[in-house]
């Protein structure tokens, strides 16, 4: 072996890699088990049958679940295609306004809200608190609690599902192609970039169909004070 | 195998778990973006789980694996202008012999190896991933081979022009 051979192959040793992700085809988060929140058995159950139902609710869109990914109140299925929904504005379906009194009842903890110049227009839809917010792009921020409800979404290989982290709190981005959202008592809609974390019993979705990750991660952390 | 073709996502993983870093590694060399190679490898995960009944219990499983993550980080692969560089390790670079060696030498080995690597990261793409396969990541001609959809012949004499591109760079 040749004295470049050599030290390519030390080169192997010394190259900074990015750090593997866990092996894992499962129905599970993809995270550390110490990040995974325990849930009961029954909650699980009833996510799969439900994300089992929202991936064949649609008669044209007998698509195979390829994969189940769950985060606190979130439930993410991969499908090979989605069914055919509508796509609808951001501001569709919010509900009736409310003021903070109301989200914060809703919430059970105060509504968390980035900077705003003036004050915000706050929707209340079924536990689903929704404001949206004004920037270049018209951004939907949601929050809703994990134990009211799970929040479903269907995904194709198109879309880029990632987990990360949110400031300390365990996160999920889906990039790329549209995929679907699923919040009750409103008809499946077709939705652009997410940004989705949970601290605590509450889940915070960010929703733009411009949005960046880079520019969602810096609106979350102005959002938790961090 | 039987019992990951049977369905025992536990035996899969078992049989995937060896070479799962690997993967992930030549996924990072195609896409060179962390997320976007996290995103082939559990796509190739999926794929190489839906296509496991016509695998053949004969054949290696790496290269089968590694051909897949090769093929859909392909797939996901970004514009060249946005792809990342290898970089190394902070204070990654040792030196052989018994003694410790001193700051100097060490400052001497690490830029050798930095223009090492920056030497192959100027190579074409094609000697490039070549030379990463066969080094970087350790891969047999054959597994190369597989993964980069060449024939194993292929693999060798284009290891052979790519390294003899690296020694004049080199000199």
């Amino acid at each position: 072996m040749s004295e470049l051979e050599s030290q390519l192959r030390q080169l192997a040793a010394e190259v900074e890699w990015p750090s593997t992700p866990p092996l894992g085809l499962t129905f599970e988060p993809r995270r550390g088990a110490t990040r995974a929140r325990v849930r009961p058995l029954w909650v699980v159950v009833v996510a799969a049958l439900v994300a089992l139902a929202v991936a064949f609710s649609v008669p044209a869109a007998r698509s195979a679940i390829l994969r189940v990914l769950h985060l606190g109140g979130v439930t993410v299925v991969r499908v090979d295609v989605l069914p055919p929904v509508q796509e609808q504005q951001l501001a569709a379906d919010l509900g009736p306004a409310v003021d903070s009194q109301h989200a914060a009842a809703a919430l059970g903890v105060p509504l968390r809200l980035p900077p705003l110049r003036g004050s915000a227009k706050l929707h209340l839809r079924d536990g689903v608190v929704s404001v949206l917010l004004a920037t270049p792009q018209p951004l939907l921020l949601s929050e809703f609690r994990s134990d009211v409800f799970l929040l479903k979404k269907l995904a194709s290989s198109g879309t880029n599902v990632v987990s990360l982290d949110v400031g300390t709190a365990p996160g999920l981005w889906l990039g790329g192609a549209q995929h679907i959202v699923v919040f009750p008592a409103t008809p499946p809609r077709l939705a652009g970039n997410v940004l989705i974390w949970q601290q605590g019993m509450v889940v915070y979705r960010l929703e733009g169909r411009r949005l960046t990750r880079r520019a969602a991660l810096e609106l979350a952390g102005k959002i938790m004070g961090t | 195998m039987l019992r990951a073709q049977r369905g025992d996502t536990r035996a899969f993983d078992a049989l995937v778990e060896p070479h799962w870093q690997m993967a992930f590694r030549l996924a990072f060399l195609i896409t060179r973006d962390a997320a976007e190679a996290d995103d082939a490898a559990q796509e190739a995960l999926l794929k190489a789980w839906r296509a496991l009944a016509r695998f053949r219990d004969t054949e290696p499983v790496r290269p089968w694996l590694l051909r897949i993550v090769a093929n859909e980080a392909r797939n996901r692969r970004r514009s060249a202008g946005r792809r990342g560089r290898l970089a190394l390790r902070a204070g990654a670079v040792q030196v052989s012999g018994g003694a410790a060696p001193s700051p100097e030498e060490l400052t001497v080995a690490e830029d050798e190896q930095r223009r090492v690597l920056a030497e192959l990261e100027a190579l074409p793409e094609q000697a490039r991933m070549v030379l990463a396969c066969r080094f970087l990541l350790d891969l047999s001609e054959a597994e190369t081979a597989a993964a980069l959809g060449l024939r194993p012949g292929t693999v060798k004499s284009r290891t052979a022009r790519a390294l003899e591109r690296l020694r004049k760079a080199h000199v």
